[in-house]
């Protein structure tokens, strides 16, 4: 209360029942002792407008394991390999209005995210990635356990990409490629996915299917096409609490789950862009022939 | 019409008019014809130009697009403008209106462009004045084949534009808001424009005062802390219109030193002032005419004598009742361009637009407007400007007179007085208006709230580091207020944002509510919107049967859909228009804290406002008789705010006072002298610290009503009479008026004591009689005789409460 009282003092000097002099602002030479708001006060008054009351998650006596190997403070790494025989060696990518890309060149890619909000204040906590690597699908994930850790993911991020790189994405085009832009920006690196060929197979699958399916969710063209259900799937929308709650020093299980989410995001990423890649063959026949 | 009416005003009126008058011929007509009415004439004396040549260091292409918009050479502000921003240095360009300050700005920023690439970023209070600009700027960049791309970024701005905005811009031009909210947030976006940053120009600042002034400050440190991290440091160019502190107002706003530019070199003519009282019409009662009625009779003299004419009006529903009457008399013959138009919020865009062009264009012959015109919106050049009522403060006396005069004419500028106390005490003491220096602008941008505010902000742009400051103070208490919050992580030395939220949209500059209403005409099966009503305006002007004109066209609200934002109407013709009756009172929802206050209590906590119209007066044109009411029933407008209020106890009052009366008279003036102290004290705005005296349980409110008497309105929103209430408990409440409070009134409950005790000491050191503006507020002629005066029954008010005697 003290430093208030100093402050409020201050106010009184400045506002002083009429100083000789207009009240000086707040350039006046301020006493160069940190002035410091009583925080009881501050809370009160801010509380006054938005009583947030946020009950915090009592913390249970749970796991706080998390998978994968530590490759710098804070950064882990996680990468799993899967036996795919039907691959192109060629995309056909004119579903996208593009040529074609070679198969070892493709880099199907999904990050999660502390929310929705955008701007500068919305970080990507988990990025994941497969690719075609010794004839079969390999799947690396790199996630933070600190905040510190990020421009270590971002820098193991970058090493993942060439200039030959051809990005494949869902909605990617307009939510994680500007998202890493802007982390990026922010911890002035350079951004390794700026003028790369970015497939998004959001919009070709709404131009194929806005009139057949309810919507054309990724979980949806997932079940439609590639008939993958998801079982004990965590929602992509938990996944900033379960990041959140592992950081605050909660359990991991959920960040365990967010973990296998997105793996199975990018590898349906990868069937998704086989099938479409089949669409040039079969654009003869309607799209009827898909289950409604 | 009625046709009597008619020759009754074209009679007085034309035995005034000779033919072509400028503004002193006029001015002495006018003061030969009704000496009685006019309390005070002076002149404001003109000056000859200053001049200068175009600098030798303007890039040549610039040279050749000023001289072929016709500018050969600089007045010698501008010049001297120039040359401190040359020299790096942050400018202030303070000269009065219409005196070229665009120049001062433009010059700098288009050689910067040009020379070396570099952008410019302007803000300006409203978008209409943000359009001007840009406009002009492409004038110039036309004329000389610059190559300069400027453009308004705005909430209007398409999101595919944005981007090409964003990247190529090379001067972009906003307000704060978008600042605050659309490109702080996203600044990497706009990496390559920030670290190309050269000029930041912010004109009017004036305007920016009290919150919204202190919110300016917070987001220009945010900006400042952006551009640290972009590695620039730009300049400031700041522009004000005449105000008390304009140096220290903008070194306020930017946190660093300025060279003031104040010497106007451009030529003005001589300004004919009058100060003008409607005669008495019954001396009984001591009635006077309405000033509505003079104001109409001067400007349809000034427009007859062929001098263009600017009437301000201080509410829209009067604007548009001026212009009906000025356009009964000029634009009868409806084949003819319109040559009387109002200009006011309210109107869609392109119907300003419009009206701002013809004034340009000089087809206009006479204009009726609310503040809405105070701003430098380029309407052309005026003769003569007729204030409807006092503007309520010096300096917007003053900019709205500077909007007339063009080049070495004379002009005209006429102050009519309403019967409001504050215009009678002007009319009485004119040297009230023309021998005290205008208003200071004041804010006071640390004040914890609001720093709290934008803390929450600059946390979501860039990670804050121990030991960072921002503005004055360590930022740490906020920091950690805001992760116990769990919006910011603490690591280590850094404080990262985690929430998934975006801060600035919950955090608006101004207080105004989201929410704009749009009113369709619906006559003969149209659909068409002809206005659009922010929703502060719209329970007093869109409530069913309300008449809502646009260019004095009445229309009548059929529906009102409160929910979704829209009124519908239908063109009609009635003789009559309508006038909202509302009122506000409040009440305690919770005490903080209280403690004694001499013989009463003073407390502060929360507090409920509620504004509610309850009904409306049909007022017939010409004759303004009252012929009859309709109910209103609209949710009321609340508000949750933060209040310090005072009240002494029922036994304490009557023993002191005469009467109820008296104690609620002493209460009223005792909160205006309040007021004033606390609007110091915390460098705050009147609008932003609101005052209010009302029953201490909530249910009764107390307004002083045209007579100068304290008048109690009874929660049914009827009258009532002191004596008549069960319990009689005044109390005065100081209140932030902004949603949830921004922390004005806090710091008025600890300093209670001070503020009492400055508050009586002003009333025992004023020099009036019986209570004047600069105590407890302008008094009746009739008051000044009474024997026991607003200023003691008020300092008795003051006294009991604890201040020293």
């Amino acid at each position: 209360m003290s430093d208030l009282a100093s402050r409020l003092a201050a106010l009184r000097r400045q506002a002083g029942v009429r100083a000789p002099e207009p009240a000086p602002t707040a350039r006046a030479p301020a006493a160069p002792v940190p002035n410091r708001p009583d925080l009881a006060l501050l809370r009160r008054m801010a509380g006054v407008r938005e009583r947030i009351a946020q009950p915090r998650s009592p913390l249970r006596a749970a796991t706080r394991d998390v998978p994968g190997e530590e490759i710098a403070s804070g950064l882990r790494y996680l990468e799993r390999r899967f036996q795919v025989t039907d691959a192109p060696a060629e995309f056909d990518l004119t579903f996208a209005r593009l040529t074609t890309a070679r198969r070892e060149h493709l880099l199907h890619f999904d990050t999660e995210t502390t929310g929705l909000a955008g701007g500068t204040g919305t970080r990507a906590f988990m990025i994941g990635a497969a690719d075609w690597h010794d004839g079969g699908l390999r799947v690396r994930q790199l996630y933070m356990t600190t905040m510190a850790a990020e421009t270590a993911m971002l820098r193991a991020f970058t090493g993942w990409i060439d200039a030959d790189t051809v990005l494949v994405s869902y909605n990617g085009k307009s939510y994680d490629a500007p998202l890493l832009a802007t982390r990026y920006r922010l911890a002035r690196m350079p951004n390794p996915l700026h003028g790369l060929i970015h497939v998004d197979l959001l919009h070709p699958m709404r131009r194929r299917f806005r009139q057949v399916w309810e919507n054309c969710r990724m979980q949806t063209a997932e079940r439609k096409l590639l008939r993958i259900v998801r079982e004990d799937d965590l929602p992509g929308s938990e996944a900033p609490r379960a990041w959140l709650t592992y950081l605050r020093g909660g359990a991991s299980t959920d960040l365990v789950r967010v973990a296998e989410h997105n793996l199975q995001d990018v590898r349906s990423l990868s069937g998704l862009l086989v099938e479409a890649h089949g669409w040039a063959e079969s654009d003869a026949t309607s799209p009827a022939g898909y289950e409604k | 019409m009625a046709a009597y009416l008619k020759a009754l005003r074209a009679d007085e009126s034309d035995t005034v008019l000779a033919s072509h008058h400028d503004g002193r011929t006029l001015a002495h007509r006018l003061t030969d014809k009704y000496g009685d009415r006019v309390c005070s004439a002076f002149t404001v004396f003109g000056r000859e130009g200053s001049f200068a040549p175009l600098p030798g260091d303007l890039p040549p292409s610039l040279a050749s697009a000023l001289t072929a918009r016709g500018i050969e050479r600089l007045y010698s502000h501008q010049q001297e403008a120039w040359e401190a921003a040359r020299a790096g240095r942050h400018v202030l360009v303070a000269t009065p209106t219409a005196s070229g300050k665009t120049l001062c700005y433009t010059m700098p920023v288009l050689s910067s462009v040009l020379e070396a690439g570099a952008k410019a970023l302007y803000l300006f209070p409203t978008k209409a004045l943000a359009q001007d600009q840009v406009s002009e700027l492409l004038d110039i960049n036309r004329a000389g084949d610059l190559g300069v791309k400027a453009f308004t970024f705005d909430g209007d701005t398409p999101g595919d534009a944005r981007q090409a905005i964003r990247l190529h811009g090379d001067v972009v031009v906003s307000n704060p808001d978008m600042l605050h909210q659309a490109i702080l947030p996203h600044h990497t976006k706009w990496a390559q424009f920030f670290e190309n940053l050269r000029y930041v120009v912010i004109d009017e600042i004036h305007t920016y005062r009290g919150v919204f002034g202190s919110h300016l400050a917070n987001v220009l440190r945010r900006l400042k802390r952006i551009c640290a991290f972009y590695g620039v440091t730009p300049q400031f160019v700041l522009c004000s219109a005449t105000i008390g502190n304009a140096t220290e107002h903008a070194q306020a706003l930017i946190e660093d030193d300025v060279v003031t530019v104040s010497r106007s070199g451009a030529p003005s003519g001589d300004k004919h002032v009058l100060l003008w009282n409607p005669p008495v019409v019954n001396p009984d009662l001591g009635l006077r005419a309405s000033a509505r009625s003079q104001t109409n009779l001067i400007a349809r003299v000034a427009i007859k004598a062929k001098m263009k004419t600017l009437v301000f009006a201080q509410s829209r529903l009067m604007v548009e009742v001026l212009t009906k009457y000025l356009k009964d008399v000029f634009d009868h013959d409806t084949r003819k361009p319109a040559r009387i138009r109002a200009y006011r919020g309210g109107y869609l865009p392109t119907e300003r637009r419009d009206v701002e062009r013809q004034m340009r264009a000089g087809t206009v012959d006479g204009i009726v407007s609310t503040s809405a015109l105070e701003l430098g919106v380029d309407i052309g050049s005026l003769d003569a400007v007729v204030l409807n009522g006092y503007p309520g403060s010096i300096a917007a006396t003053w900019q709205r007179f500077g909007r007339a005069g063009r080049r070495q004419q004379p002009s005209l500028g006429v102050l009519v007085a309403t019967s409001a106390p504050l215009d009678q005490y002007l009319m009485r003491h004119p040297a009230f208006l023309t021998e005290a220096s205008p208003e200071h602008a004041r804010i006071q941008p640390d004040q914890p709230l609001i720093l709290l505010d934008h803390i929450r902000c600059a946390a979501f742009e860039l990670p804050f580091l121990a030991g960072d400051r921002f503005g004055p103070d360590d930022a740490e208490a906020y920091l950690q207020v805001l992760a116990e919050a769990e919006v910011l992580h603490q690591e280590g030395e850094r404080w990262e944002w985690i929430a998934d939220s975006y801060p600035a949209n919950a955090v608006s500059l101004r207080s105004v509510a989201d929410g704009n209403f749009v009113v369709v005409d619906r006559t003969e099966g149209r659909q068409t919107i002809i206005a659009e009503v922010d929703y502060s305006a719209a329970a007093l002007t869109l409530y069913e049967g309300a008449i809502h004109m646009i260019q004095s066209v009445p229309y009548q609200v059929e529906r009102l859909d409160w929910e979704g934002r829209k009124a519908y109407c239908t063109r009609t013709h009635v003789d009559y228009y309508t006038d909202a009756i509302d009122y506000t009172k409040l009440k305690e929802l919770e005490c903080f804290d209280g403690r004694n206050a001499g013989e009463g209590s003073a407390r502060h906590g929360e507090v409920h406002v509620v504004r509610r119209v309850s009904g409306y007066k049909k007022i017939r044109y010409y004759t303004h008789e009252n012929i009859g009411y309709g109910p209103v029933n609209l949710p009321d407008q609340e508000l949750h705010s933060t209040a310090v209020w005072w009240q002494l106890p029922q036994t304490v009052l009557d023993a002191a006072f005469r009467s109820r009366q008296h104690a609620l008279d002493g209460f009223l003036g005792a909160a205006y002298a309040l007021h004033t102290a606390a609007i110091v004290a915390v460098m705050a705005e009147p609008r932003d610290l609101q005052k209010a005296v009302g029953s201490g349980d909530g249910g009764w409110s107390a307004q002083v009503d045209a007579g100068g008497r304290g008048q109690i309105r009874a929660p049914d929103g009827g009258l009532a009479l002191p004596d008549a209430l069960e319990r009689f408990l005044p109390t005065v409440y100081l209140y932030d008026n902004f949603p949830g409070g921004v922390g004005l009134s806090e710091p008025l409950f600890q300093r209670a004591p001070e503020l009492l005790n400055h508050a009586a000491a002003t009333i025992r050191g004023c020099e009036c009689k019986a209570g004047c503006p600069g105590c407890v507020g302008p008094v009746l002629a009739a008051d000044e005789g009474r024997e026991e005066t607003p200023r003691a029954l008020a300092l008795r008010v003051l006294t009991l409460l604890g201040a020293s005697a």
